[in-house]
């Protein structure tokens, strides 16, 4: 009996390593098909002028002032406008008014696009702003996360039916890019307030290229052209539909079965099949949200600025990036991107240098053996892999990591703001505005949420100075000098800027992966 | 009966509301939703208070309970604070979803698991068996996840037989079925057997052998019939549990069912759905169990609800 047992068991053992001969063989299977080019066909055939995307979540709700999520903009990108906009390089550049001036350091005047239609038919003017900003500013958006982005803006006063001015309660310098963003975007008046809040919720209206003709609650999203859209010639597409397929596998299975043509957050781990197929093609971009290990700079011993650089001296940053990443990351000075406008290039990220970090940590009186209390979202197995290898670096410098894995949620909205997440914290921003004006405010200025402990009398001082000017060569100036606090101070381990991947079907032409999640399709066609 | 009934009833009411109690209270102790709500902004303070007016999250709690009981009665658990939608209709939208799916799965349970677990018991000790009880094994130990994956990448990427995620057809619903089916088949094997062996020690299943009935007759009409009633039970707290939804397999399969509703809303904090989701589920589970147990007298006479219990 007892040999029968064993073969079966070894029967059974044969059984499983075939099945997952098959897992791993797919890839194998498929590089194969790559040398040989020209093998693997396109699954996709007969879809026509069309797209389908494939994305990790929808926001529930796509009136614009309820919103902040980055799946919202992401489609509603292609249903609304703002009077500013911004290129897939983050320039801003005029969107619904054709251009703008401040009359006074209070008075910002807008001149309107002509002849521009919502999708309802409805025109776009100065009653259409002022209606957009009595509402984002008046109850129903003070309902919402975006209200308070704009309260620099006491009121909209019309000119005449294409002209505007903004009136502001204070100066606020990044008002402009701020119009660039989900609060801003312009709502028909008419459609809104016939249909109510509730309907628009779920029947988004804008100017757009695109208008949202279907939405099945996590599900899909449909989006057809726009043929009055005021750009001649453009949508070039007829439809595009977005899938919300939460993970990533499955992602992956519909681009390789033709189901999708794009896909949105592509893991690194499936950048390499992506790559070795022949009908898909991988596209990398950088974007504006950073990675760091933030210090309670209330605990000890990291109230010591030495001890908050040794650590940056003892981590290896460009091993991380490169082994773990598999170079898909940025390395950073401070806790900031490449993008955002405040970066100073001059300052280098910390080297790594162990050496040094031993010497700090002596002189600071940091005992062998500290023990230091580290904090992470449960839901990030990659960065799960990063804490361990920080661990490690700061093993090799005589200090004990301990990794606390925790509900992502629970560790933005309570552990952080009540200080109660450690030593050290993961902390992963981007900065909305694209000026380091929201991250540094955010993360430095005393009495911010996500601040518990911080406090330096020359960071704030700059922070309100940046803040008193409209004047962006004199903010630039300011930041310089601001970085180059901060830099100093060590407030945080910084690690990287993320790089965001995309894997798109080579029948769709002139897509460009967006910085900051917001897809833009107009001038997307296929072939 | 009827006054079984009734007692069940009252037991269910006094169930859903300690449910409710902890939900509520529960939920309140992770973080804020208005500070998730916000986390892309620089809120003032003015505007935070003004959320929370606007919201509810100003009154005391226990006024904050008493309409959120007040909605229980009535089935009203107010408005998602994410969508703006009533969370009754959230729900509604998932219910038609989330029940085929525990159809789809309840099914290929059935019948994977039968087979498995009579042929199991009937040939008891034989190389049959052995399969039959490692294949329990593997569907027990099996990570539904990685199950998922696997049937995706066999039959939607390499053969390319069906869909691999949505909620359209039929077809769509075939993989996310076998998925739930075969992790729920392997406990069901081992009930299905080990109720059978029990049975067919009982002297009536002699009696029918002896009466000279074929050897399946009496496995099938006599046997099994017997064996029937704890795997019912079982069937049954399963199929509330998975009206409940089943995340992992909804998420792989981008199945839009209530399971996924309600992770969305624990992560957003989205107060009214959370409630308004466990309380749903919860009512369903505790129904579900009453008509478990109602059935067990169609399926055993012997048992009467009565309360003189089993005779």
């Amino acid at each position: 009996m007892k040999k029968k047992l064993s073969i079966l068991f070894a029967l059974l053992l044969s059984f499983t390593l075939v099945l997952s001969a098959c897992s791993s063989g797919k890839s194998e299977k498929s590089s194969a098909g790559s040398s040989e080019k020209g093998k693997e066909e396109n699954p996709v055939k007969d879809r026509g002028n069309e797209i389908v995307i494939g994305v990790t979540a929808e926001p529930q709700n796509w009136d614009p002032i309820d919103t902040f999520l980055l799946d919202w903009s992401t489609v509603a990108t292609s249903v609304f406008e703002g009077l500013v906009d911004r290129t897939l390089d983050l320039k801003l550049q005029p969107g619904l008014a054709e251009s703008w001036e401040y009359l006074d350091d209070n008075t910002l005047q807008f001149k309107l696009r002509k002849g521009v239609q919502f999708h309802d038919g409805e025109p776009f003017n100065a009653d259409a702003v002022k209606f957009t900003f009595d509402r984002l500013l008046g109850p129903e958006g003070q309902k919402g996360p975006q209200y308070a982005n704009y309260n620099s803006i006491d009121h909209v006063e019309i000119v005449d039916e294409y002209t505007v001015n903004l009136k502001l309660k204070s100066k606020d310098p990044v008002l402009l890019t701020k119009l660039a963003g989900y609060g801003a975007v312009i709502v028909p008046p008419k459609y809104v307030q016939e249909k109510g809040d509730e309907f628009f919720n779920n029947n988004p209206v804008g100017t757009g290229p695109f208008k949202m003709t279907g939405y099945k609650r996590d599900q899909e999203i449909v989006l057809e052209k726009n043929p009055n859209y005021w750009k001649k010639g453009l949508p070039k597409l007829d439809k595009v539909t977005f899938k919300v397929i939460p993970e990533s596998s499955t992602r992956l299975a519909e681009l390789q079965t033709g189901k999708i043509d794009i896909m949105k957050r592509v893991e690194v781990a499936q950048s390499k099949t992506v790559k070795e197929s022949s009908f898909l093609e991988l596209k990398d971009v950088g974007t504006p949200t950073v990675y760091s290990m933030r210090f309670d700079t209330a605990k000890k011993p990291f109230d010591n600025k030495q001890v908050r650089q040794a650590i940056n001296y003892a981590v290896d940053k460009d091993a991380i990036i490169k082994d773990i990443l598999s170079g898909y990351g940025k390395s950073i000075s401070t806790y900031q991107s490449e993008l955002s406008f405040g970066n100073n290039p001059d300052l280098k990220p910390y080297k790594y240098d162990p050496e040094k970090a031993k010497k700090l940590l002596k002189e600071a009186g940091v005992k062998e053996g500290t023990q230091i209390d580290l904090f992470i979202p449960g839901n990030d197995a990659t960065f799960k892999e990063i804490a361990q290898a920080v661990s490690f670096y700061l093993e090799e410098v005589g200090l004990k990591l301990n990794i606390n894995s925790v509900d992502s949620t629970t560790l933005i909205s309570d552990l952080i703001p009540n200080g109660k997440a450690g030593h050290m914290y993961r902390q992963g921003w981007g900065g909305w505005t694209l000026d380091f004006d929201n991250t540094a405010y955010l993360m430095y200025s005393e009495g911010q949420k996500w601040n518990p402990s911080f406090k330096d009398a020359k960071v704030a001082e700059l922070l309100a100075a940046e803040r008193s000017t409209v004047d962006q060569k004199e903010r630039e100036k300011i930041f310089k000098e601001l970085t180059e606090v901060l830099y100093d101070l060590a407030p945080e381990l910084n690690l990287y800027q993320a790089v965001d991947l995309y894997a798109v079907n080579k029948r769709v032409q002139n897509f460009q992966p967006p910085h900051e999640d917001r897809m833009r399709l107009e001038e997307v066609s296929v072939k | 009966m009827i006054a079984y009934v009734i007692r069940r009833l009252l037991h269910t009411v006094l169930v859903v509301f300690a449910i409710s109690l902890l939900i509520f209270f529960s939920i309140r102790l992770t973080g804020d939703p208005v500070t998730v709500m916000f986390s892309a902004g620089e809120p003032t303070k003015e505007a935070i208070e003004e959320v929370r007016r606007n919201l509810g999250l100003d009154q005391p709690l226990y006024v904050q309970y008493l309409i959120f009981l007040k909605g229980l009665v009535t089935f009203d658990f107010g408005e998602s604070f994410r969508s703006h939608m009533p969370v009754m209709d959230l729900i509604m939208e998932r219910a038609g979803a989330t029940l085929a799916l525990a159809i789809g799965g309840t099914i290929v349970s059935i019948l994977i698991a039968f087979p498995v677990g009579i042929i199991s018991a009937v040939k008891r000790g034989s190389i049959v068996d052995f399969f039959g009880r490692i294949f329990s094994l593997i569907g027990i130990s099996f990570p539904n996840f990685w199950l998922g994956i696997m049937l995706i990448l066999i039959f939607a990427v390499n053969l390319k037989w069906l869909p691999s995620s949505g909620f359209e057809g039929p077809q769509h619903l075939i993989l996310p079925s076998i998925t739930l089916g075969m992790i729920l088949s392997g406990i069901l094997a081992r009930l299905v057997r080990s109720s059978m062996l029990e049975v067919m020690n009982q002297q009536y299943v002699s009696t029918a052998k002896s009466k000279g009935i074929s050897d399946w007759a009496v496995i099938i009409k006599h046997a099994f019939r017997n064996a029937l009633l704890p795997t019912i039970t079982f069937l049954g707290l399963q199929f509330g549990s998975l009206l409940g939804g089943t995340v992992i397999v909804e998420t792989i399969f981008s199945w839009p069912g209530i399971g996924r509703l309600i992770i969305d809303a624990i992560n957003q904090r989205d107060y009214p759905v959370i409630q308004g989701g466990v309380i749903f589920l919860a009512v369903i589970m505790v129904v579900v169990n009453l008509i478990v147990d109602l059935s067990y007298s169609l399926i055993d006479p012997r048992i009467k609800t009565g309360g003189s219990g089993r005779a």
